[in-house]
């Protein structure tokens, strides 16, 4: 068969029978589902596009055999390599070989996710009955009663069922083709090479994900000869784990995946990146808040728009070509609770991005206003919503502090989701931080994808001036 | 049904029998008995066959577990000769290696991002297509962005059903030869580091950006630098390392991660970026860069094609010598990549006396008290790694003739100081200045000021 190597340079360097025998003791169905594997690739002609990972088990040096594409993979884990492998490469053919320990236990995980996403992917499940590699343990898949190196009296209740691996896939709706076979005859063998022909042209044909479970005998861990290991797998496994076809699905070949698109326009387009230049306002640092590094803080409910109004101001500041950084607080992303953002904008660069004791404040509730304002540098600013809060605290003398009613003036325009526009009208105007149109020029860049909003933000944002600048002047 | 003639017949080459005896219970006409006698090379009884009474039916061959036991011998060869010739496909050549390459990108404007989303544009820039995460505060908005991109760039999102899963999908698709990222923050990472240890053995390509939150156990969701260890000293099992990138800026995370994935295929090992939770969430400028990547595919994949059938991924080294061959040779690798990849930020260090030394934010902090420090006529300085991994010693020692006092400024509980004492006993340091640190965890960043009070009561105490 052409798919083995011609000589296993992999088992023991090839050197003696080793090259040409594998490591399976005698009678072990691995064999034969090695061999029956190796046909199908043969007949099926995806030798060169065959990539089959072999798991941690008795099966671990399949790759000693194989003459295609092999991956070695974690205990367990397989499936999830194989998701790797299927997506890294469409065309390959990607067959994942696990025994039952690995597959029914330790990555339960994986197999499931796997099976539901319904990649077209083939698992060959071989089930014994025990954790062969490691001497003989009771595994996921141990008949009830029967006594293992970890069940010496048996298993019992307190072990738990046998998994009835192939119904559970079955029951899932993600694959296709779900099958049970065995090898103890000469007809279950035909059922069990049909069974994994099937199962990887499903897959050579785009259709689905494909399972097969392959009841086997481990003649060492049973302590039997082969034809005392066919039978007991015949009188104990088949009553617990019934052969047949679990689940047979006709669908169309639906698995159609492009190669990743390097190309550098389409990259560009993806991030949204501006071809030009915003037009600038502003001919100085606003260094009459502070000589190089100015921190402001925004702090509301969620919702209140501290955070959209932070990162505004930070996009406006950096086009005028100052460094400028916001950072939110950010909590379990559940709504509702307190949202507070921290802006600094620096002549170079900022520094420390946090703002414990900020020159700004704009608060939109009134907790927000009792924690933060007292923190307010000496000669510091606080805007705050004159529409929720009402009581203002005490404050150092030489704080400036200001109410606007931020959210009545956003419900006479129609719209009380822009009151955070307002209060950046408002900190325009006594702060001068920069000139309207920068802010202007940032809150339209940002609407740019929802042009109709672009004269209510306006309009919010000059009301805010304006009552500002009556209020001062 | 081919004539009789034609049919292959069973003939037994006895050294490669294992005389299991499924041949004796399959074949209907009783062609097979039990040998007698022990074979000298194998050490086993082999079957017997007598083909007199054999059809041709082939039963043995689908009973016989091992691959080259019962050999098809054909009675009148040359007839099926020709229908075999066609058969087997040859693997081609050794695979020629699919070049990387870059591409000019389009002048565009500076993009106003968050750390996180820096580190993913930065990933599509180095050509990463395939991305496979778990979502895990404060690291998710990185795949989100993801998420929403990559379909467009027939590129590949997958939501794992956990970080272990997600690290082995990783192993799938760099062992591919694809450049594959995940983001995650410290639980997650941990989860990943059995596959880690797999990949590095393995040797396969992968970047890990982990934008660290507070421990241990669940901790909370706020920034610290509480994997450090994990990056520098437990890859999981094994001789590991790999390198690990501290990025302080969302410019810096942009740039890392393309970074990372360059090393990451240069060495055929996974990188890890490191940031803190204040990293992933602040906002700042971010230039693009010139050029992007158009990855190939590696002579060494296991792509799933005829050039690369002969490869394997695999990190079994059965025989005590070939491990240590192969350890060995990792070493080398690792040598090489402390020679040639440590990297660092160096801030007013030339004449520096009191050397501060952090990473990721902390470090932003530290550079204010280098400024408040130098505007006080302290003759301060920053030292900031950019690899952890490597620890960037071979840049840091030339600066210590001068300096009387370090001060490790971090937010963890001294695993920045911990490589940074490994370093300087391993470079031979022997007249050591001062370390003092500065540490903060459980999402407490250390603060300008109390840096800056640090450095001065020791000048006090040291007059």
């Amino acid at each position: 068969m052409s798919v083995y190597y011609e000589k296993f340079t992999r088992h023991a360097r090839g050197e003696g029978i080793k090259g040409a025998t594998t490591h399976y003791c005698p009678g072990c169905g691995h064999g034969l589902a090695h061999n029956y594997l190796a046909e199908t690739i043969e007949a099926l002609d995806i030798q060169d596009r065959t990539v089959l990972i072999s798991p941690v088990g008795c099966s671990v040096f399949m790759y000693y055999y194989m003459d295609v594409g092999n991956t070695q993979a974690a205990h367990g884990r397989a499936p999830a390599v194989a998701i790797g492998h299927k997506v890294a490469n469409p065309d390959a053919v990607v067959i994942c070989y696990q025994g039952d320990g690995d597959l029914a236990s330790i990555g339960l995980a994986e197999i499931i996710q796997t099976a539901q996403l319904g990649l077209p992917i083939t698992v060959i499940f071989v089930n014994n009955g025990t954790y062969a590699m490691t001497g003989g343990q009771l595994a996921p898949t141990t008949p009830m009663g029967m006594a293992t190196a970890t069940s010496p009296d048996g298993r019992d209740r307190l072990m738990g069922e046998p998994l009835k691996v192939a119904e559970m896939i079955a029951q899932m709706d993600g694959p296709i083709y779900v099958e049970r076979v065995a090898l103890f005859d000469n007809k279950q063998r035909n059922r069990a090479k049909k069974a994994i022909r099937k199962a990887i042209r499903l897959q050579t044909e785009k259709r689905g994900f494909a399972f097969v479970e392959v009841l086997s005998e481990c003649p060492t861990h049973l302590r039997m000869s082969s034809d005392e290991a066919q039978e007991w797998i015949k009188e104990k496994m088949l009553p617990i784990f019934p052969l047949g076809v679990k689940k047979d699905l006709v669908v169309e070949p639906w698995f159609d995946m492009d190669l990743p698109n390097f190309d550098p326009q389409a990259l560009v387009d993806q991030l949204g990146t501006a071809e030009e230049e915003l037009p600038r306002f502003s001919d100085h640092f606003p260094a009459h808040i502070d000589t190089d590094d100015i921190s402001v803080k925004m702090a509301g409910a969620g919702g209140d728009g501290a955070q959209t109004a932070a990162m505004l101001l930070t996009r406006a500041a950096i086009n005028e070509s100052f460094d400028a950084t916001h950072i939110p607080s950010y909590g379990p992303q559940s709504r509702g609770g307190t949202s507070y953002a921290d802006v600094h904008i620096a002549r170079t660069e900022v520094l420390s991005p946090a703002a414990p004791d900020p020159h700004i404040l704009i608060a939109f509730n009134s907790p927000s206003l009792m924690k933060f304002a007292p923190a307010v540098r000496p000669g510091g600013i606080v805007i705050y919503d004159s529409s929720v809060i009402t009581e203002v605290p005490e404050l150092d003398s030489n704080v400036q502090c200001f109410g606007v009613p931020m959210t009545e003036i956003a419900r006479s325009l129609g719209n009380i989701m822009v009151k955070n526009i307002v209060a950046l009208g408002a900190l325009q105007s006594v702060t001068e931080l920069f000139p309207p149109g920068t802010f202007l020029t940032a809150i339209r860049s940002a609407l740019s994808e929802k042009c109709a909003l672009i004269p209510l933000n306006e309009a919010a944002f000059e009301k805010g001036r304006q009552f500002l600048e009556a209020l001062t002047h | 049904m081919p004539k009789l003639k034609e049919r292959p017949k069973p003939v037994i080459t006895p050294e490669l029998c294992k005389g299991c005896g499924r041949c004796i219970d399959a074949c209907p006409k009783h062609c097979f008995t039990m040998g007698e006698m022990i074979n000298p090379l194998s050490g086993l009884i082999p079957a017997k066959v007598d083909l007199n009474a054999c059809n041709g039916c082939g039963l043995c061959f689908d009973a016989c577990p091992e691959p080259y036991a019962l050999e098809r011998w054909i009675e009148d060869a040359l007839a099926v000769e020709l229908e075999m010739a066609e058969v087997k496909p040859a693997a081609e050549n050794a695979p020629p290696v699919i070049p990387t390459t870059r591409k000019p990108l389009p002048t565009a404007q500076p993009l106003i991002l968050k750390g996180t989303y820096a580190s993913a544009v930065g990933a599509l820039l180095a050509g990463c297509r395939h991305f496979f995460g778990y979502p895990i505060t404060p690291s998710t908005e990185g795949a989100e962005l993801m998420a929403k991109l990559l379909p467009d760039l027939d590129g590949v999102f997958v939501q794992a059903v956990s970080e272990v899963a997600t690290v082995n999908m990783i192993y799938g698709c760099g062992g591919a030869g694809r450049p594959a990222m995940t983001f995650t923050s410290s639980p997650g990472f941990s989860l990943m580091l059995e596959g880690i240890s797999y990949m590095i053995g393995a040797e396969v390509p992968g970047v890990f950006v982990n934008i660290m939150r507070g421990g241990p156990g669940l901790g909370n969701i706020a920034p610290e630098q509480s994997d450090i260890k994990l990056a520098c000293r437990g890859l999981g099992h094994g001789n590991t390392h790999a390198i690990a990138l501290a990025p302080s800026s969302p410019q810096e995370m942009l740039d890392l991660t393309m970074l990372a994935f360059e090393l990451s295929f240069k060495y055929r090992n996974p990188v890890v970026v490191l940031g803190d939770g204040y990293l992933g969430q602040i906002t700042g400028k971010v230039n693009l860069p010139e050029t992007m990547v158009a990855p190939g595919i590696p002579r060494w994949a296991v792509y799933g094609d005829a050039q690369h059938r002969d490869n394997l991924i695999c990190s079994i080294m059965l025989s005590e010598e070939a491990l240590e061959a192969h350890n060995t040779y990792l070493n080398r690798k690792y040598r090489a990549m402390i020679e040639h990849e440590q990297r660092a930020e160096t801030y007013y260090c030339d004449d520096a006396d009191v050397l501060l030394i952090a990473a990721n934010t902390p470090a932003r902090m530290a550079k204010g008290a280098v400024e408040s420090l130098r505007r006080q006529g302290v003759r301060a300085g920053l030292f900031r790694p950019i690899t952890l991994w490597p620890f960037p010693i071979d840049l840091l020692t030339p600066l210590l003739e001068d300096v009387q006092e370090i001060v490790v400024v971090e937010a963890s509980n001294g695993q920045l100081e911990d490589e940074l004492r490994l370093a300087l006993s391993k470079a031979h340091v022997i007249d050591l200045p001062l370390i003092e640190n500065v540490r903060h965890f459980g999402g407490i960043l250390p603060q300008q000021d109390e840096i800056v009070e640090k450095v001065l009561n020791y000048r006090v105490w040291a007059s």
